[in-house]
């Protein structure tokens, strides 16, 4: 696995996930648009995962990368999916708005 | 024939049955049930009777225990189809199958035609089976069998005319009743249990025995024993306060009311408490409790007997009150007496029931005695069947009434004689029922039989097949006589009972008589002799002299009151009008039972059933455990928006105070 | 016998698979008449495969027979367990004969949605028969609760008028207390180091103290208390077998019911002598609440159905009354073994008998109807006669469940139950018989009076004779030769009962004494002969010596 990062390293790549999964979450919690909304998590998701390859790297620990191999996976068929609802969605309202959906509430 | 083959004696009847059963099946068979009835319950006869002549008679006679199957077994609990043979029990199933197939022979002419025909016959032989089991059960467990059984049959047959809506409630009644009395009987069985350690009735009366002869500690469960046993008797054998179901058990076909509601099953208290007379001794209470209230039944029975106009609602009473003697016999110590009466009893009212199936017969169902006189011309048999019959319930020496009834009164006098004034107290209310018993006796005769002829049809079509039939017989409308065969015959045998049956067994047999014979070595001996005297006679001829006596004043007033002066008994009537009126509605007996026990039962049963569905279901567990979780769920409803971004908040306030959580813990702050 | 002990899981898997096939997508499944045969034939092949243990089973051997293990989840030391005793195997031998009865009583009740009825029906068998055979608690537990989802969905599809409260309340009623049950199961495998096996499970909470106990003891019964039902907690059962259809009623009253009072027999006994005999009075006194209380409200009942429901509350207090009894000779415990299989016979059949009304009807109601007996003879004297051996009639089966155990409530030590139990107890007899004679009184005699007949009034049809023969022989055999069974029993029975009975203050002052004197004396010897097994292994350690005492750190792993 080659050398180990140094600390500043980690804490570069940290920044960098944190700022990522930030930006989602907002990005998640303030529009609309249920595609910008799924592109939102995917961000917060890629963040984590940035973290966890970080601490992999530090650690020298390869579960850390293997999990994000996982992750990235499931994300995808997790996509495949969830776009797929999307243009149901869309098809039945017109709309992508996810304000419309809110009669699913229980 | 050895003793052993008794064991097969009530399995004959219970053959019968399941044939009869077969019968009911198809039409084409069902005239045979009649004929299996009277054979199986005649070979039951004939195999006690060939045992009772056989070789080993001795051994039956002085109680030996025959082991037939296995029944309920639990570690050393042990209650099996097993008997106890002794002059008790053989006198037992000489009544029981001996009336009973005269009974059943008389049935298949009486019941002929009818649609329930071989239903009739099933129960009858069931009948015979349960009563059997009962006279012969070695364990109480097995006596309590056919206890029920009995019971059983007498409700199947008590509601054999099953459309009448009072012939249903009738049955519901005396199976009720009798369950009361049966609960009394069961935890009797369960106290005998725990006390003696077994259920065998022979190695109980031998342990009460060997406490009584040997003296030895008796404890309070012994002496609870015979009031529960008590209660079991006094159902079964309608006495008060568990009377009322018989009288209206009379709603039955007439050989029923006959053979089990007069001659046997009735009969099987006394036979409990004789069969466990020792038992009974170890509570200085018991025996008298019996006999009072054995004499108090009575005396009531016999003055609501007094007014009753209903033909077998006399007999009915009478039997109630007859069979008060009986647990006046028993309860004085006098076994032999209260056996001796149960035994001629069969005879004489069994005989007074048939000859009354009879006149309701020729009478196509008629019962009110008001409707009724002057039969004897159309009816000449019967007639004077039913005035034997009479003779001996109004105890007229030398008639077979007389003779036991005398044994008992005379057993309980002498008692009275001898410094216990209670029994004197019983012995002359049961003189004064005697008076009693040959007023009602003969009203009934001369209302029925004497007088100017006049009578009225019922409307009872239950018999239309056989009617027509005597119609075409007889040639004409109106109350002809039965025929000979097989009705008339086993009336006569009867009738020979009724005369003689008395006189035979208390002087022929035996250096005491036949009955003190059998007695003497059963488990109903008793080691106590009464003899007393009064004014300067023996007790025996005051008793004579007496019984004449009284059924001379009975007899003459039944006749100056209904065949001579008719009239005299209307203003009689007007006069004592409350008196009456109360004794015709059997002293309210059972409107105050239907008000104190039923209805509140009823009422209680009402109540629960609401709790039930209000309080327990509706409030507990619809309200408690259905709205409950509801209205958690309407608190926390409005948080489930819809808006996936309040959602996202609140996954997002949660991880932030996750996190702050564990920076504190962390850092330590 | 190692080499038999396939019988016993053959006995769940025949029903389950067979009831599987039959959602295959197969065209002879197409044909209403064809899954009903297939149904049959399953069932019975059951009920011989069934007879076929019963004559393997050593009645003088060993308690537990034919036993067999399997792995489930081996790391978590989850597994199979399974062996019969006497016990269960009277009620396999119930299970499996009536439900050769329930496929055949169905014909013509059901006839739409067949196949999911009769998988449902197989289903719930082979939960039934699991149920008993299990030696091993979650395996026990998992059939216990598995039993709920085919009955649900019987009821729920299948019933009459409110059917979908009815089985919403019955599922929600008995898995709340079930879990309960879970609880406390969880609870004492957590002290036997997670081994589920049932004697391990025994000896792990024997060593428990009182406290514990009492809390396992009130835990366990929760459950199986609402299965019975014990009264209070009963009103789920009228509801549902009123809405219920005929099978779901003769497999509720004949076999699920018998579940709780089994479960008391084989886990809550054994478990928690200490607590049993500190609340034996208090569930005494429900029995005898639920005994008197419910027989009256029978009388009020106009739905027949409804009566019979309630009649079986009321029944059933005297099996659990006689569970509690505890007596010197087992009597209680004997009776109300034979308690329960009686009343599945007789109960049951009394359910198969007013379908058959109901069928012919549409209506249960006693108002609408009366005077049976002269249009329906021969379905009147079945009635006759199951109402007979209900009521508790001498010579047919139900008298000798409900004479042992009202015996042996009265034979109770005084500690435990005792004889003012038995005849307040009594009292039911009475009312039995007032309630039930009542009903016959009101539908089979009086003046005839039909309700509107759907098409011709018939008599019973040679299928539904032959649906009712078989219960109503064995209601015969039963009564008139109840050692049969009886006899089969001692072992088995002692084995359950006796840990509870040792801590009876008679018993252990007598045990004190014992260890000069020698130990197999008078009447405990009898017990002990008879126990000797496992269970003495928990009674000879010192905690038992009196009702709550500190729990000594050797004895327990904790």
């Amino acid at each position: 696995m080659g050398e180990p990062i140094n600390d500043v390293a980690l804490a570069h790549f940290l920044l960098t996930g944190g700022l990522l999964f930030v930006l989602g979450m907002i990005g998640f919690l303030i529009r609309r648009n249920l595609i910008i909304m799924f592109l939102c998590t995917e961000l917060m998701f890629q963040g984590v995962a940035v973290t966890l390859v970080a601490f992999s790297k530090f650690h020298l620990d390869v579960s850390g990368q293997t999990f994000v191999i996982f992750v990235l996976t499931i994300a995808a068929a997790e996509a495949a999916l969830a776009l797929g609802l999307v243009v149901l969605l869309f098809r039945s309202k017109h709309t992508l708005d996810a304000e419309a959906w809110g009669e699913l509430n229980g | 024939m050895a003793v052993e083959t008794l064991k097969f004696l009530p399995w004959i009847p219970l053959l019968g049955a399941v044939l009869c059963a077969i019968c009911c099946t198809s039409p084409a068979l069902r005239r045979l049930a009649g004929a299996i009835c009277v054979l199986s319950v005649a070979s039951a006869l004939a195999l006690a009777l060939g045992v009772y002549f056989g070789p080993q008679s001795q051994a039956a006679l002085s109680g030996t225990t025959v082991h037939a199957l296995r029944w309920i077994d639990v570690h050393s609990f042990s209650a099996g189809f097993s008997y106890y043979i002794d002059g008790l029990t053989m006198i037992m199933l000489f009544v029981v199958t001996g009336i009973g197939a005269l009974i059943a022979l008389y049935a298949t002419g009486y019941m002929k035609g009818d649609r329930g025909y071989a239903r009739f016959f099933f129960g009858v032989c069931l009948f015979i089976f349960a009563m059997t089991t009962l006279v012969m059960a070695d364990s109480l467990v097995l006596l309590y069998l056919g206890w029920e059984g009995v019971g059983l049959c007498s409700y199947l047959l008590i509601g054999y005319y099953y459309d009448k809506p009072f012939a249903v409630e009738a049955a519901k009644k005396a199976f009720i009743v009798n369950r009361i009395g049966d609960l009394g009987f069961a935890l009797g069985i369960f106290l005998t249990w725990t006390t003696f350690d077994t259920v065998s009735l022979h190695e109980a009366i031998e342990k009460a025995r060997h406490i009584l002869e040997h003296g030895g500690e008796i404890t309070t469960a012994m002496q609870c024993i015979p009031f529960l046993l008590m209660a079991g008797a006094f159902g079964k054998s309608a006495q008060f306060p568990l009377y009322v179901w018989l009288p209206d058990a009379m709603a039955g076909p007439t050989p029923v009311s006959a053979l089990i509601h007069a001659a046997t099953m009735v009969t099987s208290g006394v036979f409990m408490i004789a069969r466990l007379i020792p038992i009974f001794e170890l509570s200085t209470y018991a025996l008298p409790v019996v006999a009072i209230i054995g004499t108090f039944t009575a005396l009531l029975a016999a003055t609501i007997a007094l007014t009753n106009n209903d033909l077998k609602g006399v007999f009915a009473y009478s039997t109630v009150s007859q069979l008060g003697y009986m647990f006046l016999g028993v309860g004085v110590l006098s076994t032999t007496g209260g056996i001796f009466h149960l035994f001629t009893h069969a005879f004489f009212k069994a005989l007074l029931f048939l000859t009354a199936g009879s006149v309701m017969h020729a009478l196509a169902g008629q019962l009110d005695i008001r409707t009724m006189g002057g039969l004897r011309k159309r009816m000449p048999v019967t007639c004077w069947l039913m005035f034997a019959g009479c003779l001996a319930l109004a105890g007229v020496p030398p008639f077979s009434g007389f003779v036991s009834k005398d044994m008992i009164l005379h057993d309980a006098l002498a008692r009275g004689l001898h410094g216990e004034p209670l029994f004197f107290v019983l012995a002359i209310a049961g003189l004064f029922t005697a008076l009693l018993t040959a007023y009602y006796t003969f009203r009934l005769w001369f209302r029925v039989f004497m007088g100017p002829e006049r009578f009225e049809m019922g409307e009872e079509h239950g018999h239309d097949e056989h009617a027509a039939h005597d119609e075409h017989a007889s040639g004409g409308h109106g109350p002809h006589e039965m025929p000979w065969w097989p009705m008339n015959l086993p009336l006569v045998v009867l009738a020979i009972g009724a005369i003689a049956a008395g006189i035979l067994a208390e002087y022929v047999g035996g250096e005491h008589g036949w009955m003190h014979t059998m007695i003497e070595h059963s488990t109903a001996s008793v080691e106590h002799e009464f003899h007393g005297e009064l004014f300067g006679l023996s007790l025996h001829s005051v008793m004579v002299v007496l019984s004449l006596l009284i059924a001379a004043l009975g007899i003459g007033t039944a006749a100056y009151l209904h065949w001579l002066r008719r009239d005299a008994a209307g203003v009689l009537e007007q006069k004592f009008a409350p008196l009456v009126k109360l004794l015709v509605n059997k002293y309210y007996v059972d409107e105050l039972y239907d008000l104190a026990i039923v209805r509140p039962l009823r009422g209680c049963g009402k109540f629960f059933n609401l709790i039930d569905d209000y309080l327990i279901q509706g409030f507990l567990v619809q309200i408690v455990g259905g709205w409950g979780p509801r209205l958690v769920g309407y608190v926390l409803k409005p948080s489930q928006s819809g808006r996936l971004q309040s959602y996202g908040v609140g996954m997002a306030v949660g991880v932030v105070i996750v996190m702050v959580i564990l920076i504190f813990k962390l850092t330590g702050n | 016998m190692p080499t038999q002990s396939f019988i016993l899981p053959l006995l769940v898997l025949v029903p389950l698979i067979a009831g599987l096939v039959m959602l295959l997508p197969l065209p002879m499944f197409n044909d209403r008449r064809n899954i009903f045969h297939w149904a049959l034939l399953a069932t019975l092949a059951t009920f011989a495969l069934s007879l076929k243990m019963a004559f393997a089973f050593d009645f003088h051997g060993p308690t537990f027979q034919l036993r067999g293990l399997t792995p489930w989840v081996s790391q978590f030391g989850l597994q199979f367990g399974w062996g019969v005793d006497a016990i269960s195997l009277w009620l396999i031998l119930l299970t499996t004969f009536l439900m050769p009865i329930v496929v055949l009583s169905s014909l013509t009740a059901i006839t739409e949605r067949s196949r999911e009825y009769y998988f449902w029906l197989l289903l719930i068998q082979a939960a039934m028969t699991g149920t008993f055979i299990a030696t091993d608690i979650i395996f026990f537990y998992i059939c216990f609760e598995f039993t709920l989802v085919p009955l649900y969905f019987l009821i729920g599809v299948f019933g009459s008028g409110d059917r979908l409260r009815a089985a919403a309340v019955f599922f929600i009623y008995t898995f709340t207390g079930s879990m309960l049950t879970f609880a406390a199961v969880l609870y004492v495998a957590y002290h036997a180091g997670w081994n589920f096996d049932i004697e391990a499970m025994y000896g792990a909470a024997r060593s428990l103290s009182g406290t514990e106990q009492a809390w396992v003891f009130l835990a366990l019964m929760a459950g199986f208390a609402v299965k019975v039902p014990i009264w209070p907690l009963h009103t789920w059962l009228p509801l549902a077998h009123t809405e219920a259809p005929t099978a779901g009623s003769v497999i509720l009253a004949g076999v699920l019911l018998k579940l709780g009072t089994y479960g008391i027999l084989r886990f809550v006994l054994p478990m928690c002598p200490l607590a049993v005999l500190e609340y034996a009075p208090c569930v005494g006194i429900m029995a005898v609440c639920g005994i008197i209380l419910t027989a009256l409200i029978c009388w009020v009942q106009t739905d027949i159905k409804r009566l019979i429901a309630y009649s079986s509350v009321s029944h059933l207090g005297f099996c659990v009354l006689g569970l509690f009894a505890l007596d010197r000779l087992d009597i209680g415990a004997h009776g109300a073994v034979m308690y329960m299989v009686n009343h599945g016979l007789s109960t049951g059949a009394l359910f198969l008998c007013v379908g058959m009304i109901y069928e012919r009807f549409h209506t249960r109601d006693m108002e609408e109807m009366s005077g049976l007996g002269r249009s329906l003879p021969v379905w009147s004297s079945f009635m006759v006669f199951f109402v007979l051996a209900s009521v508790g009639l001498p010579g047919l089966n139900g008298f000798v469940g409900e004479f042992l155990t009202l015996l042996g409530a009265f034979c109770s030590p005084p500690e435990v139950l005792g004889m003012v139990y038995a005849a307040v107890a009594g009292l039911g007899l009475i009312f039995g018989a007032i309630y039930l004679l009542y009903m016959v009184g009101r539908v089979i005699f009086g003046p005839t009076k039909l309700p509107h007949v759907h098409g011709k009034l018939n008599d019973l049809s040679g299928r539904e004779i032959v649906v009712l023969a078989p219960i109503a022989l064995a209601c015969l055999v039963l009564g008139l030769a109840p050692n049969l069974m009886l006899d089969t029993l001692d072992n088995s029975v002692a084995q359950l009962t006796g840990p509870a009975k040792s801590q009876l203050p008679a018993a252990v002052v007598q045990k004190e004494e014992g260890t000069e004197a020698p130990r197999h004396q008078g009447t405990e010897g009898l017990v002990a002969d008879a126990i000797g097994g496992p269970w003495s292994l928990g009674a000879s350690v010192p905690w038992c010596l009196c009702l709550d005492p500190p729990v000594p750190s050797s004895e327990v792993s904790r």
